[in-house]
């Protein structure tokens, strides 16, 4: 059997569950993966920078109506890694 | 949610619950239905007395209240878009069916208009308001919109058939079905999520 290596990035619970959302839609406002997370501010803050240092998530920082709003979207390197982690995934799976 | 070490089974599940919660995410407030079938429902109602009465004579075309519609959509966009916090693909897909569907009304009316092509622009009329109204409801699993759209193509096949200042009513009552009747559920729903502190359906 071959074991495909899980990707370190993806193979944390915060960053795995932002992905997850972000694959999902175009695009999203930290509030909403806030929310759906559960996560606090700063412990997002800090896996969203991760992902982007990764190259796999872009960050659009910009005012709505005055209201500082950042924005995540994940790029194809980023679903690429995704769709990567999935299968080697389901080769542990089907043990 | 805390930092961790998955297993592969906890790792799907994540992923699982996390797609699903994502995909629920569909934010509509009904303001863009309910303003559109107003103002078409409104603009054909006044085109027929004012086509067809003696004593109600306006002294403007009506349909030139579609550009006050125009301003208000901006407005209601700007305002919307507040409390939007993700963009879809089912976004992405409403926004390209209305965007065609806008062009093809402006292309029609317009032209139809220069062209001179009498009432058989209003039967096509209501051909265009069943396609992307129709589209919308199944995408959205809305059937509001569905049924909607579907009277708008049999009040078209009736129009094809009336070719009098009577078609203007039943672009009316195509707009009334179409938009206003759903626009008020969707307005329904909106209120009640708000109510629930969940922001979209």
């Amino acid at each position: 059997m071959d074991f495909k290596e899980l990707d370190p990035i993806l193979h944390s619970q915060l960053r795995l569950a932002v992905m997850s959302l972000l694959i999902s839609v175009k695009e999203a406002e930290f509030t909403f993966l806030k929310e759906k997370t559960n996560a606090t501010a700063g412990n997002l803050s800090v896996q969203i920078t991760k992902l982007k240092d990764a190259g796999y998530i872009d960050i659009i920082k910009q005012f709505n109506n005055n209201y500082p709003q950042t924005i995540c979207k994940i790029n194809s390197t980023g679903i690429t890694a995704f769709e990567n982690y999935v299968k080697a995934l389901q080769t542990y799976m089907t043990l | 949610m805390e930092e961790g070490n998955l297993s592969g089974e906890e790792s799907m599940q994540l992923i699982t619950k996390m797609i699903g919660q994502a995909k629920n995410q569909y934010y509509q407030s009904g303001l863009g239905a309910l303003l559109w079938g107003f103002s078409n429902f409104i603009c054909f109602t006044l085109a027929y007395f004012d086509a067809t009465s003696t004593w109600f004579k306006l002294p403007f075309n009506p349909f030139y209240l579609m550009f006050i519609t125009f301003i208000l959509q901006f407005y209601f966009d700007g305002k919307e878009r507040k409390y939007k916090r993700t963009v879809t693909f089912k976004d992405e897909a409403h926004k390209y069916v209305w965007l065609a569907f806008g062009i093809s009304v402006l292309i029609l009316t317009i032209a139809g208009g220069i062209a001179d092509i009498g009432y058989i622009v209003l039967p096509l009329l209501l051909l265009l308001f069943g396609l992307p109204t129709f589209i919308s409801g199944c995408i959205n699993k809305f059937p509001p919109f569905i049924i909607g759209g579907i009277v708008c193509w049999i009040l078209c096949i009736v129009a094809f058939f009336y070719q009098s200042y009577f078609t203007y009513l039943l672009v009316a009552a195509g707009a009334g079905v179409a938009w206003i009747i759903p626009g008020f559920i969707l307005r329904a729903r909106f209120y009640k999520n708000i109510a629930n502190k969940n922001n979209g359906f």
